[in-house]
């Protein structure tokens, strides 16, 4: 476990990187990091295929709920790069630890569930710790200033290249930190709670995050635009009768 | 041997290279008071080394373009080329002061910024996210006894859906805006963002509607085979809609607040569940 994790710190420290430094190749989407991070922790031979149909079910619930329309400076401190990282890396080490005390999992989907919850507090929290870099971004600009005044160049591109490195660790630290943490957490509360898992909970409470998810994605793409739902209802139309159509062929 | 002693060096294109690859990083130093400023002198330092090889004409430009930028990180190429042009006429002993960089500095960087935050950040984001969810769907289930191959399909359709526009837009920035240093109002008037801002909000709509078929048709099916704790259909419908009204609701109060939204969401559902 511990090169699953340092694996996933390496994978933290890029997507921060590529969210906060400006590289925007949107690496940092939560289903590409939820994605990459599945593919890179082994949770055991026997879960493998699993491992991997895991992440993609919790990156696409936290593409849908943390995609945001508003612009950067409208929006809630949340660090969305690193949440469908930590999310997948606790489901799928979750489901490697938990399943023989978890008697109902609902097709895998008990372990979704607790992925999507993992990537919403580690969206809070990592949130919290970019406050860190901002700190450091505040203090290193002003020596910053103060190089470029003096024309040092060779310092200026250090102090730069330093808060490219700090943004690194951060992130690398971060997801390291909260994925042991929120593991170490659904390891510790859900064997107490077995109990009342059951298969018809876990399906009502899937089902109502999927319900939001629809509703966070519909503010996203249909609220605001001009003749939103008549293109909506041209979509779904659309895809029904290709859908069908596949169907009567037997496709 | 200052400048003025010195033939002017005119820039090479691996000068404006060097640059437009340090655009990258532009947001490392990203701060209220002068936002991109650092980033922007940062990027910019191949070019000054090569127009300024006396210290006090460096020194003097490194303090100028740490000044205060707010643009748009995919356009900020555009301002770039722009700033680099004048600096190397500047150097070359054209009268120009630095006072003009930077007017022409903030001429280019808050339209695009305008123009910028909406296409990329409000629209092709987004858009690009629900295509990779549509993945999902589009290369359909894997054999079960084999590995799940959308796991490294569905991010790319993400990745190549935003790329396919934010690359080359990065790419033909710095040499498009350092071409038209002379006429920014010309480059601003060139770009056609707010036009296909509207075909891709279109778009956006018109997968969503993808988006909700295919979820009621694998709803359809999940219930029909009774899998997944879902129960019969009416009864998996009816916390789905529950769902979405609650965090409808919610959002409409607090727009910006999806995660706590959802979380709020989450323990409801499952206070609610332990009467079933």
């Amino acid at each position: 476990m511990i090169t699953d994790f340092l694996r996933i710190a390496f994978l933290g420290g890029m997507l921060a990187v590529d969210r906060t430094a400006g590289w925007n190749l949107m690496l940092s989407q939560p289903l590409v990091a939820a994605c990459l991070a599945g593919a890179l922790v082994h949770p055991g031979a026997e879960w493998e295929l699993w491992a991997l149909r895991i992440p993609i079910a919790v990156g696409a619930l936290l593409q849908l709920l943390l995609t945001n329309a508003a612009l950067p400076a409208a929006q809630k401190s949340h660090d969305t790069a690193t949440a469908g990282a930590v999310g997948s890396t606790v489901a799928v080490l979750g489901m490697g630890h938990l399943h023989a005390v978890m008697p109902a999992s609902a097709g895998g989907l008990l372990w979704v569930l607790l992925g999507v919850l993992s990537g919403l507090v580690a969206a809070v929290l990592g949130g919290w710790v970019q406050g860190l870099n901002r700190a450091g971004a505040a203090a290193d600009s002003r020596r910053a200033v103060a190089l470029a005044a003096a024309g040092d160049a060779a310092g200026y591109e250090r102090l730069y290249l330093g808060a490219l490195v700090r943004i690194f660790t951060l992130g690398a630290l971060w997801t390291w930190c909260g994925s042991l943490v929120l593991l170490a957490a659904a390891l510790a509360i859900l064997p107490h709670l077995a109990e009342f898992v059951t298969v018809r909970r876990i399906g009502f409470v899937f089902a109502v995050l999927l319900g939001a998810a629809v509703a966070t994605a519909y503010e996203t793409h249909v609220r605001g635009v001009k003749g939103g739902l008549r293109w909506t209802a041209a979509g779904a139309a659309a895809t029904a009768a290709l859908l069908l159509t596949l169907a009567a062929e037997g496709t | 041997m200052t400048d003025e002693a010195m033939p002017p060096r005119p820039l090479r294109a691996r000068d404006l290279g060097a640059a437009g690859s340090r655009l990258l990083h532009l947001q490392a130093l990203l701060t209220p008071d002068r936002m991109q400023g650092p980033g922007f002198a940062f990027s910019l330092v191949p070019v000054l080394r090569r127009l300024y090889p006396d210290h006090e004409r460096f020194a003097e430009a490194m303090a100028r373009h740490t000044s205060y930028v707010a643009t748009h990180p995919v356009l900020a190429g555009y301002v770039l080329g722009a700033a680099a042009r004048l600096e190397e006429k500047r150097a070359a002993g054209d009268p120009i002061d630095g006072d003009r960089i930077d007017a022409l500095k903030r001429a280019l960087a808050s339209p695009l910024a305008a123009i910028g935050d909406p296409f990329f950040w409000v629209v092709l984001r987004p858009l690009s996210g629900l295509v990779g969810v549509l993945g999902i769907a589009l290369f359909g289930a894997a054999d079960p006894s084999m590995p799940d191959v959308r796991v490294l399909l569905c991010p790319l359709l993400l990745l190549l859906t935003y790329n396919a526009v934010a690359l080359p837009t990065r790419w033909r920035g710095v040499g498009a805006g350092f071409a038209a240093a002379e006429s920014p109002a010309d480059l601003l008037r060139s770009l056609r963002f707010a036009d296909w801002r509207e075909v891709l909000e279109r778009g956006g709509a018109l997968m969503y509607g993808a988006l909700l078929a295919l979820l009621a048709t694998g709803l359809h099916a999940a219930t029909m085979s009774g899998g997944a704790g879902l129960g019969p259909a009416g009864a998996a419908l009816l916390p789905l809609a529950l769902g979405f009204i609650a965090a409808r609701a919610f959002l409409r109060r607090r727009a910006a607040s999806n995660v706590e939204t959802t979380l709020i969401v989450i323990l409801l559902a499952a206070l609610v569940s332990l009467a079933l």
